[in-house]
């Protein structure tokens, strides 16, 4: 939105919106070859398929944006899961799940302190933590799985008033816009940027840098919670397990999506689309008949070929950095 | 005349050593006021103290006449204090508008962000250094070194301050973007800023500045007016002893036979048809704005970047590499310009470094004689090769950086900038060892902008402008003003021929 | 210019005192957190300083520790950890057990070059095109965990004793369960990847040319080091360890099966941290990861003797690891020695 590329408007348009690409292709060759894909019902399963990933995705393109990396969210999650399906028999929906998320934010704020204040690695940090909450999610539980006998939020949330937009898909898609409306158009928003762009910058133009790290890590553990505890409720059940795939999947989807590693680049709604497209290639090589080892498998070739593509053209373009236009000209005229 | 600018007595202590010691330093309003000093002399330090890197500097400091605490940043900033950082301070990823104004975004209301502003703001804000055709919303990654250092001083310019800092502005423009600058700097001063102005360039500080501040080892020496003082006098005033002749004319020691030719070298959209040749024992000076493609091409020799066309003969006979592992064992040895990204691991020691390009040359035992020797030759201090190289001054790195190359015992160096930005007593050192290297016998070949150096230094020189080769200047004629010129594509030393082409 | 004007030169006033305790604290300070854990072990339990009980430890530990040996290459090169290890275990496991029939000799090397194969892969991509080593490694994770779940996820394969190949597969399934005099095998396998690892990383030009990679890749390049080859060799590394690591673990376990190797890229990966390798690049030395190796095995030991349930263990992990890596990148960065 507040970026454009230099030269090469075609090359850069392809580059900038390469998930969109992506994404509508998958649609398409899927819509042509998969059996009942195409169709209302479908879609919507598709659609409520993606919010989970997505939902976690919000933090965690925040953490990739300041340069920072979030191994934690899939405990997160689970405990987000395990937490507002718990404490719901003793408060109710909505304090249970006011419970999950700060407590999901509070495992965050704790990555977050250690990153900014202790200066610890986020890779080690957000490790440490991964396996503490996932302890935790076990010790409470037992190791088990819970249930809830409420059944009637988990029925709305998927009900189809609006088609194709059941509540639980327009919820997300909602705090999905909001986080990439206050990353886009907010100052604050902007500040993850400069922060992941350059820490220098961002602590010599005044921003509060330490405050910022807290409070992304605090966001990816509250949206990684919220994510978990809306796919409970749907599921009206808690899997000690539950995050345990989602880590790696979101990883590949914000990075298919756009995000750099190196800070500063990322979108919260190109991370959605990454996870729609996955989605769709999931739902459609199933109704292929292809298991679940060719999803992992075509998933994990969209990733690399996305990676390859990504540093490929960073190596051509370094090995032109500094060319003259001129002296090319002058260079085909001879021969 | 107003002072905007009034420290008293500032001392700034780093673990055991004062880096600046109680310093009075003040700033008039609408005055550059140069500030001189070695590596290591505590300018960076003192500059750094200006612009709120430390919380525990101890003295008082004076904005407009009022007392001031710069504990950060933004206090500095808030008190009209700005610094142009030697190391760009910007975020590569992200847009120009937004690095011009990271920090206080234009928004509509208290939240929402106004685009239509930021565009207009940072349009006219790269107007005033010249880059009005750059599209701001460009990430900063896409445009050059030299572009981005004009952003750089842009950023400092838009806070509107009321005293701006610069650290080495100059060093990594081309001479019109230098003239350019001088000319922002002076609607500065017209405007009533102070600017405090730090240069190891005594011809730049000599046309810009109006006083002039020296310091040695974290104390002051002297402020002058630039009138009152001879560049003799600096410099003297800086190393704490008279200089002497810089440039010693040496007695030539360059032998008949030709150690490296190269014929019509070329690599696409970088240099095309370099002709030149090098004799055993000579020092032969590279001389060319920046863009000229002297760096490419030296890249190129080594084996860094591949050769489009062209033939590369050492001692008579046509070598042909694709690594510079290959280059390196032909003898040819690269000091490339960028010391703290490509020269200098900064996090290995002092030994580590000078060994790291000849790691299959010597044994460890014989790698510690050799670095002893050589931390002894280039006096590099402090002599311990396990210490960091980080936490050597900038002047003893770079003599750690030519002792790499001197270990890698090359036929042919070459040296790219070799003494930028580095203190007054260790370009001596530098150039002495250079010259003893020629003496004994070693091709070398100097790309430098320093003009100075490469008219003291070289034997012959040749010019280099928009990536050709256009001319040739011996070492009799060789004098500064030739050089510019010749730089420039123009003077009696330019092959007009060839320029045509 | 008179060189003997230079000897007047002022001296470099700022200096940095070497503290020379925490100079050995910083490298092998792990051993010190050892030490208390085998001070303390005995006052837990009578048990812990029983030969069994030590056996146990180093049992548990004893293949992660090949792998972690591995993988630190990978993480001193500056390139974070190789997280395609598990698929790299299982795929050399399948494939070694697929090919039982040739022979145990033929069919363990081809099990190791299976590994290696993903090794150059990795290597190639990471130290050609620059790819983040995270990434890469996780997609090639994907794509081999998917590869393996489709071709073999149907019919696991398993060494059949009783088979046309039965000496073939009894003498692998007894590679996991082989003493060499009263020593297991596997237990030589470890010590020898720390001492070998350790030789190459601290003798070799290889491993002082890493050391400059993992510095800094730019200023190697610029100094005639051939970049993308020594990064290659780390990942081969990594991939080979991987491979050893795998084939012992389908040996215990008699089972060739994708999800053999879950888990050990990030334990491997701890006890790599966890050992004083820097995350960031150059930094540690592989008998600092035996160190944290052990540490994890004699955690786990002791949390076991005391009688801590297996939830608690995670969560006491999990803080001993933060604690320990944040202690000693704060002693580090007390010794001015670290930058990241």
């Amino acid at each position: 939105m507040l970026k454009t590329g230099r030269n090469g408007k075609i090359s850069s348009m392809v580059n900038r919106y390469r998930i969109v690409w992506l994404c509508i292709i998958t649609f398409l060759v899927m819509s042509i070859f998969a059996p009942h894909f195409f169709n209302l019902y479908n879609f919507t399963t598709i659609l409520e398929t993606m919010c989970l990933n997505a939902v976690v995705a919000i933090g965690f393109t925040i953490v990739i944006i300041m340069g920072k990396l979030d191994l934690s969210i899939g405990s997160n999650l689970t405990l987000g899961a395990m937490f507002v399906i718990g404490f719901e028999p003793h408060f109710g929906w909505t304090i249970s799940l006011l419970i999950a998320v700060i407590s999901g934010g509070i495992v965050g704020l704790v990555n977050g302190l250690l990153v900014a204040k202790a200066k610890i690695d986020s890779f080690i940090v957000t490790l440490g933590t991964m396996t503490i909450v996932q302890g935790i999610v076990y010790l409470y539980a037992n190791g088990g799985a819970l249930y809830t006998k409420d059944t009637g939020l988990g029925g709305w949330l998927q009900q189809s008033f609006i088609p194709l937009f059941p509540p639980i898909v327009l919820i997300s898609v909602i705090i999905i816009l909001v986080f990439e409306g206050i990353l886009t158009f907010t100052r604050y928003g902007r500040g993850f940027y400069i922060l992941g762009g350059n820490k220098e910058t961002a602590w010599l133009a005044g921003l509060k840098t330490d405050q910022y790290l807290i409070q992304g890590f605090t966001i990816s553990g509250m949206t990684a919670a919220l994510a978990g505890a809306l796919f409970a409720i749907t599921l009206n059940s808690a899997l000690p397990d539950l995050g345990v795939s989602s880590t790696m999947q979101v990883i590949a989807a914000t990075i298919i999506g756009g995000a750099s590693m190196a800070g500063g680049e990322g979108s919260v709604v190109k991370s959605m689309v990454a996870v729609l497209t996955l989605v769709i290639l999931y739902n459609g090589l199933t109704l292929l008949g292809a298991g679940n080892s060719i999803q992992i498998l075509f998933s994990g070739l969209i990733l690399a070929v996305v990676v390859l593509q990504e540093s490929f053209s960073l190596y051509q373009r370094n090995k032109l950095r500094g060319q003259r236009v001129e002296l090319l000209k002058e260079f085909s005229l001879k021969r | 005349m107003k002072t905007v600018l009034e420290m008293k007595q500032v001392s700034k202590k780093f673990p055991g050593t004062y880096a600046v010691k109680t310093i009075d330093f003040d700033v008039f309003a609408g005055e550059v006021h140069a500030l001189l000093g070695e590596n290591g002399a505590g300018k960076s330090t003192l500059m750094k103290v200006i612009a709120g890197y430390f919380n525990d500097y101890t003295g008082e400091i004076l904005v407009n006449g009022k007392t001031v605490q710069l504990h950060s940043p933004a206090m500095a900033k808030a008190n009209g204090i700005q610094m142009i950082y030697q190391e760009l301070s910007l975020a590569k990823p992200i847009s120009i508008a937004e690095n011009l104004l990271a920090g206080r975004l234009p928004t509509k209301g208290t939240w929402l962000l106004d685009r239509k502003t930021l565009i207009h703001e940072s349009k006219k804000l790269l107007g005033r250094v010249g880059l009005g055709h750059i599209d701001p919303l460009v990430a900063v990654e896409e445009i050059s070194q030299s572009e981005a250092e004009l952003v750089e001083i842009a950023k400092a310019l838009g806070n509107n301050p009321s005293i701006l800092v610069m650290d080495e502005p100059t060093s990594a423009l081309s001479k019109e973007e230098v003239d350019r600058l001088f000319g922002i700097i002076n609607v500065l001063k017209k405007q009533g800023i102070g600017i405090v102005y730090i240069s190891h360039h005594l011809p730049e500080i000599s046309k810009i500045a109006d006083r002039v501040t020296v310091m040695r080892d974290g104390e002051k020496v002297a402020t002058k007016d630039i009138t009152d003082v001879t560049t003799e006098a600096l410099v003297e005033m800086m190393i704490g002893r008279a200089a002497g002749e810089m440039y010693r004319k040496r007695s030539s020691s360059i032998k008949e036979d030709v150690k490296l030719e190269v014929k019509k070298l070329s690599r696409r959209g970088f240099f095309h048809n370099i002709d030149f040749h090098v004799r055993r024992g000579e020092i032969l000076g590279i001389c060319g704005l920046s863009g000229a493609g002297r760096s490419e091409l030296a890249r190129s020799l080594v084996g860094i970047d591949p050769i489009d066309g062209g033939e590369i003969h050492l001692d008579g006979t046509e070598i042909q590499f694709r690594s510079m592992n290959r280059a390196l064992a032909y003898g040819l040895a690269y000091l490339s310009e960028s010391r703290k990204e490509q020269g200098l691991a900064l996090r290995l020691s002092v030994g580590e470094n000078i060994l790291s390009a000849s790691i299959s040359r010597y044994s460890p035992k014989d790698g510690k004689e050799i670095v002893k020797k050589l931390i002894k030759d280039l006096q590099v201090n402090p002599a311990e090769d396990h210490r960091m190289i980080a936490t050597l001054s900038g002047g003893n790195q770079q003599k750690v950086l030519l002792a790499k190359w001197m270990a890698t015992e090359p036929k042919v160096l070459i040296l790219d900038e070799p003494t930028r930005g580095v203190d007054i007593g260790s370009k001596m050192v530098i150039h002495q060892a250079v010259m003893e290297m020629a003496n004994r016998g070693y091709s070398v070949i100097l790309i430098t902008s320093d003009l100075p150096e490469l008219a003291g230094l070289s034997d012959r020189v040749i010019i280099m402008r928009n990536g050709h080769f256009i001319g040739e200047i011996d070492r009799v004629d060789c004098t500064e003003e030739e050089l510019l010129l010749a730089a420039n594509g123009k003077g009696e030393y330019v092959n007009a021929i060839r320029e045509s082409r | 210019m008179q060189s003997a004007n230079l000897d007047e030169l002022k001296k470099d006033s700022r200096s940095l005192e070497l503290n020379t305790l925490s100079l050995w604290i910083s490298k092998l300070g792990i051993f010190i957190v050892v030490g208390i854990f085998l001070i303390v072990g005995p006052l837990v339990s009578a048990k812990f300083y029983t030969l069994a009980n030590l056996t146990t430890i180093l049992q548990t530990v004893a293949i992660l520790g090949i792998v972690a040996v591995g993988v630190a290459f990978v993480t001193y090169s500056g390139h974070y950890a190789d997280l395609s290890v598990p698929s790299v275990m299982a795929f050399a496991g399948i494939i070694t057990v697929a090919t039982l029939h040739y022979g145990i000799a033929i069919s363990l090397l081809l099990g190791i070059l299976a590994g290696l194969s993903i090794g150059i892969i990795n290597g190639f991509v990471v130290g050609v095109y620059k790819a983040n080593p995270i990434i890469w490694t996780l997609a090639v994770e994907y794509v081999l965990n998917g590869l393996m779940r489709w071709i073999w996820g149907a019919n696991q394969i398993y060494p059949d004793l009783h088979g046309n190949n039965g000496r073939a597969a009894s003498s692998f399934v007894n590679l996991a369960r082989q003493y060499v005099g009263p020593i297991p095998l596997v237990f030589i396998l470890l010590f020898c990847a720390v001492i070998i690892g350790q030789l190459i990383l601290s003798k070799t030009r290889f491993g002082r040319r890493l050391k400059v990679v993992g510095s800094s890749a730019e200023v190697a390049k610029f100094s005639g080091i051939n970049v993308p080859l020594t990064i290659g060799i780390a990942f081969l590394i990594s991939a080979f360890a991987a491979s050893i690591g795998g084939i012992f673990l389908t040996s215990l376990v008699k089972l060739g099966v994708y999800s053999n190797g879950t888990g050990y890229d990030f334990n491997a990966v701890t006890a790599v941290v966890v050992g004083g390798v820097s995350l960031a690049g150059g930094r540690g030395n592989i008998v600092g990861v035996l160190g944290g190796t052990l540490l994890l095995g004699i955690l786990v030991n002791v949390l076991n003797l005391i009688g801590v349930s297996q939830l608690y263990q995670t969560i006491v992990e999990g803080v001993i690891f933060i604690i320990v890596v944040g202690v000693n990148q704060k002693s580090l960065r007390k010794l001015g020695r670290d930058d990241a």
